[in-house]
């Protein structure tokens, strides 16, 4: 057999911190054919993203290879001087990255930015550059090939002006601007919509066969890995703890870590588990309605003057302690309605009606009163702590404003809450950044319920959580709402989730409700075409489908 | 781009406008009765009067300030009652040598401040950062009055390289007037020596009243580069194999620059204002020595004058400033 294209034996990469070094890759091993798509799987922190970013010789700053050595087509790429990577990186190896908002450089045009890196290559190889417009029919047949419309008019569009799929498109077009022969994919679908992500995964299937790509893709999202790869790694804590066939892996997984990672993964094709929890308590005759909204519009002013309707007459009841799902992509005006539904967002009309009191109206001291009753939490738990006060602070934050409550019935207050949220009592003298990005949601989730609120509004709650531990937060929420009689308006673009969990669910598309009604109901017999496209969307990305392929 | 030009420009006039009201406001809440003053200590009460008329002091305040208005708008600041000569005479004389002097240190200011930042960004941590940091740590603290006579001291009077103060000797004969730049105009004139003189007279008040200015261009182009550099595009430019120097010069310094030029553009407004300490030091005969001794000879119209002027002049920069901006940033076009 000829030289893998890149051998990695053994590697070790350390970083120093304050309290000594870490030891973020320990002793990977992986080999990577000509030809081959080879899939990491892992969570946040296990360090997938360090890994091939050392592959590409831009690894974080203060990094120290410890052991082992990374062979890229015979040569050892380990410790090469930046010169050297001159001629490797972009052009023999080049990358696509998460965020294709964050990844291209605001101010430059698509065009700009593209010829730029084709520039760059001509340089490195020594071709000397070719003219403007060589480069710029370089860059549209580029932008054509990764399938967007119109690329002669793209060229001179900003990144601002394109939307999260078209833009993926074009750091696509940059990656295989210098003719890669291995294309490293850092999560390309995570900050998509469901639609798009099918969209780019295709493309890249389709650009893999014209273009005989070799590809390595990390991702958490195990769904899109089985789309593109044959081959299957999976990490955990800076090692490898399973490889071989996609198929074998997620259809039989060895490693204890891998059984754990797959069963986490909410299945949109599954029944929902709540079937038992539902029939054990007796259904009230007739629910009683806790919140409603009439026609609630919002129409914002661009800055041209040009009017923007974002949430278009939505009517919706909610029922008292049911889970009612908002699915939507996004811009289709979900958390708008969300935060119009607390009055945290003026609506510009309709009226919303919570437990029998219009509360559109209110002003000053009663809206502060009605708050109480309903509560918010946000996407990511990352943001929405002060990370300058402590956990304590932060959960007894709503009693100090909204009670009279003494200092100590304050702390034991908090002490119940943590304990409700099942975190140590000892959390509250911590500060945010101490704590994983699942304690800290369950610290939002105390802090909203510290008032003990009717209704909770979870504003894509488990978005910014990795799988495993999404689904601890999800049926910890679903536990708090028996114990506290809560009822939830649950916002999600991940259709699995509202499947798992939503009693009822509105479809929302450009701010207007295309579909509602029983959720399974919907996710059985979608009366919609939008509907069913988004299902059929999810489904594409899904596990159990994708294992269904490949095996 | 237009429109946001238009726009911009109705919002200076409309500024402007608001700073004529301000100063007519704030000189007749002022205390002192200024018809006695123009009269003199030795006036009678009918002399007085007569100048009051004269003036259009009796009048009242909404036909005051009609007329001030139509003065202004005219291109009329009255007369100072030291020279009795009109304020904008005076003021066309004397601004072309402070906008000289702040716009050769406003130029010191970025094109050492700027590069100095980037530098230190790019090797954080390292000699040069370390320098930076000195070297902007004291140009925000030292006054500006006293590392003026420091370096008069030193440059001047040890060394003997520059001269003490003032914009020319009296023996050279300024260029003829055409931009009032004594730089600039000597250049055009051909004449190579008088302009060598006229650096080495405006090289050290330049350094002095750029020197914290250039302080704070530093720190706040620094600070932009550090974390431009650590953004996502930075990571992905480097991926697509873009050299590094490209991404620090070209890449990373538009972005930087943003935050940098607001700076500048305070910066502008601040310096116009220190020129009154810096050219007092230098004797520089620009509109701040001359608002200086116009309000100690309580001499007001020249006072009104210069406000109005350095009010424009801060306007102005501040919209190109603005446009730079929009020029720069593709996002704030629409807006």
């Amino acid at each position: 057999m000829s030289t893998p294209l890149l051998d990695i034996k053994d590697y070790s990469l350390d970083i120093g911190t304050f309290d000594g070094p870490v030891h973020v890759l320990k002793g990977i091993n992986l080999t990577v054919n000509r030809g081959d798509t080879l899939g990491i799987v892992g969570e946040s922190g296990s360090g997938k993203t360090v890994l091939v970013r050392s592959v590409m010789g831009i690894g974080p700053k203060g990094s120290e290879v410890t052991q082992g050595q990374i062979t890229f087509d015979g040569q050892d790429i380990t410790r090469l001087t930046e010169k050297a990577w001159g001629n490797i990186r972009g052009i023999r190896i080049s990358m696509i990255f998460q965020d294709p908002m964050t990844y291209l450089n605001p101010l430059f045009t698509i065009g700009q930015q593209i010829s730029d890196v084709i520039a760059a290559h001509q340089r490195a190889s020594g071709e000397g550059v070719a003219s403007k417009s060589a480069r710029r029919a370089r860059t549209v047949e580029l932008l054509d090939q990764v399938g967007m419309r119109d690329p002669d008019q793209l060229f001179d569009q900003y990144p601002h002006q394109l939307s999260g799929g078209m833009r993926q498109r074009v750091l696509i077009a940059m990656a295989l601007a210098g003719k890669p022969e291995l294309l490293i994919a850092d999560e390309p679908t995570t900050a998509l919509d469901v639609t798009v992500q099918a969209q780019v995964l295709d493309l890249i299937k389709s650009l893999v066969e014209k273009l005989n790509l070799t590809v390595v893709m990390i991702s958490h999202d195990i769904g899109a890995i089985a789309t593109i790869a044959t081959r299957c790694a999976v990490m955990y804590k800076g090692e490898i703890v399973e490889q071989g066939a996609t198929a074998d892996i997620l259809g039989n997984p060895q490693h204890a870590y891998t059984k754990q990672l797959l069963a986490a993964v909410p299945d949109i094709e599954a029944e929902p588990k709540r079937v038992a929890a539902a029939a054990a308590e007796p259904k009230t005759e007739k629910p009683v309605k806790l919140l409603e909204a009439h026609d609630l519009t919002k129409i914002y002013k661009s800055q041209s003057g040009e009017p923007f309707t974002a949430v278009d007459k939505v009517n919706l009841s909610v029922a008292k302690g049911e889970i009612f799902g908002v699915v939507g992509e996004s811009g289709s005006g979900k958390s708008t309605l969300a935060r119009m539904l607390l009055r945290l967002i003026e609506p510009t009309s309709g009226d919303i009606i919570f437990d029998g009191q219009n509360i559109s109206g209110l002003n000053g001291e009663p809206l502060r009163q009605m708050r109480r009753h309903m509560q918010f939490v946000f996407q990511n738990p990352h943001s929405a702590l002060n990370g300058r006060h402590t956990i304590g602070d932060a959960i007894g934050e709503p009693l100090r404003i909204q009670t009279n409550m003494s200092k100590r019935d304050i702390e034991a207050r908090v002490e119940a809450l943590l304990d409700i949220v099942q975190l140590p009592r000892m959390f509250k003298y911590r500060y945010p950044h101490e704590l994983s990005g699942g304690q800290k949601q369950r610290v939002c989730i105390a802090r909203a319920i510290a008032l003990n609120p009717r209704l909770l509004i979870l504003d894509e709650p488990t978005s910014a959580l990795d799988i495993s531990v999404q689904a601890q937060v999800l049926e910890f929420l679903q536990q708090v709402r028996a114990e506290l009689d809560l009822t939830y308006v649950f916002i999600s673009h991940d259709l699995a989730v509202i499947r798992q969990i939503c009693d009822q669910t509105i479809v929302m598309k450009r701010g207007q409700i295309v579909e509602q009604g029983d959720t399974e109901k919907i996710f059985l017999s979608p009366a919609e075409d939008y509907t069913r496209a988004l299902i059929e969307s999810g489904r594409k990305t899904s596990r159990a489908a994708n294992i269904g392929a490949t095996g | 781009m237009l429109t946001f030009t238009l726009r911009k420009l109705l919002t200076v006039a409309g500024t402007m406008l608001g700073i004529a009201v301000l100063t007519f406001v704030i000189t007749n809440i002022a205390p002192g009765d200024p018809a006695r003053l123009v009269a003199g200590p030795n006036a009678t009460e009918d002399m007085v009067a007569t100048i009051r008329t004269e003036y259009g002091l009796d009048r009242p305040m909404i036909e005051q300030f009609a007329i001030y208005m139509k003065d202004l708008v005219t291109g009329d600041f009255g007369t100072s009652i030291v020279s009795t000569r009109p304020v904008l005479d005076e003021l066309l004389r004397y601004a072309p040598a402070t906008i000289e002097l702040v716009l050769v240190a406003m130029l010191l200011g970025i094109f050492v401040g700027v590069p100095l930042g980037m530098l230190s960004a790019v090797y954080k941590d390292g000699p040069i950062d370390h320098f930076t940091r000195i070297l902007s740590i004291s140009g925000v603290a030292i006054p500006a009055f006293w590392f003026g006579i420091l370096m008069q001291l030193y440059f001047s009077v040890d060394l003997g390289w520059l001269p003490v103060s003032g914009r020319l000797p009296l023996v050279t004969r300024p260029p003829e007037f055409i931009t009032g730049s004594l730089l600039i105009d000597s250049l055009l004139a051909g004449n190579f020596k008088t302009f060598n003189t006229a650096l080495s007279y405006i090289i050290l008040p330049a350094i002095v009243l750029s020197f914290p200015c250039l302080a704070s261009i530093l720190r706040v182009n620094r600070a932009e580069m550090i974390e431009v550099l650590q953004s996502d595009y930075i990571v992905a430019a480097r991926a697509h194999g873009i050299s590094s120097r490209r991404i620090v010069i070209c890449y990373a310094l538009k972005n930087a620059l943003l935050p940098t030029l607001a700076m500048i553009g305070l910066r502008f407004g601040w310096m116009l204002g220190s020129t009154v300490l810096v050219e007092t030091v230098f004797d520089w005969p620009g509109i701040g020595l001359y608002a200086v001794s116009s309000a100690l000879a309580s001499d007001f119209k020249p006072v009104i004058g210069v406000t109005l002027l350095i009010g424009f002049l801060f306007i102005i920069t501040n919209t190109l400033v603005d446009l730079a901006y929009a020029w720069i940033d593709p996002r704030l076009r629409r807006a």
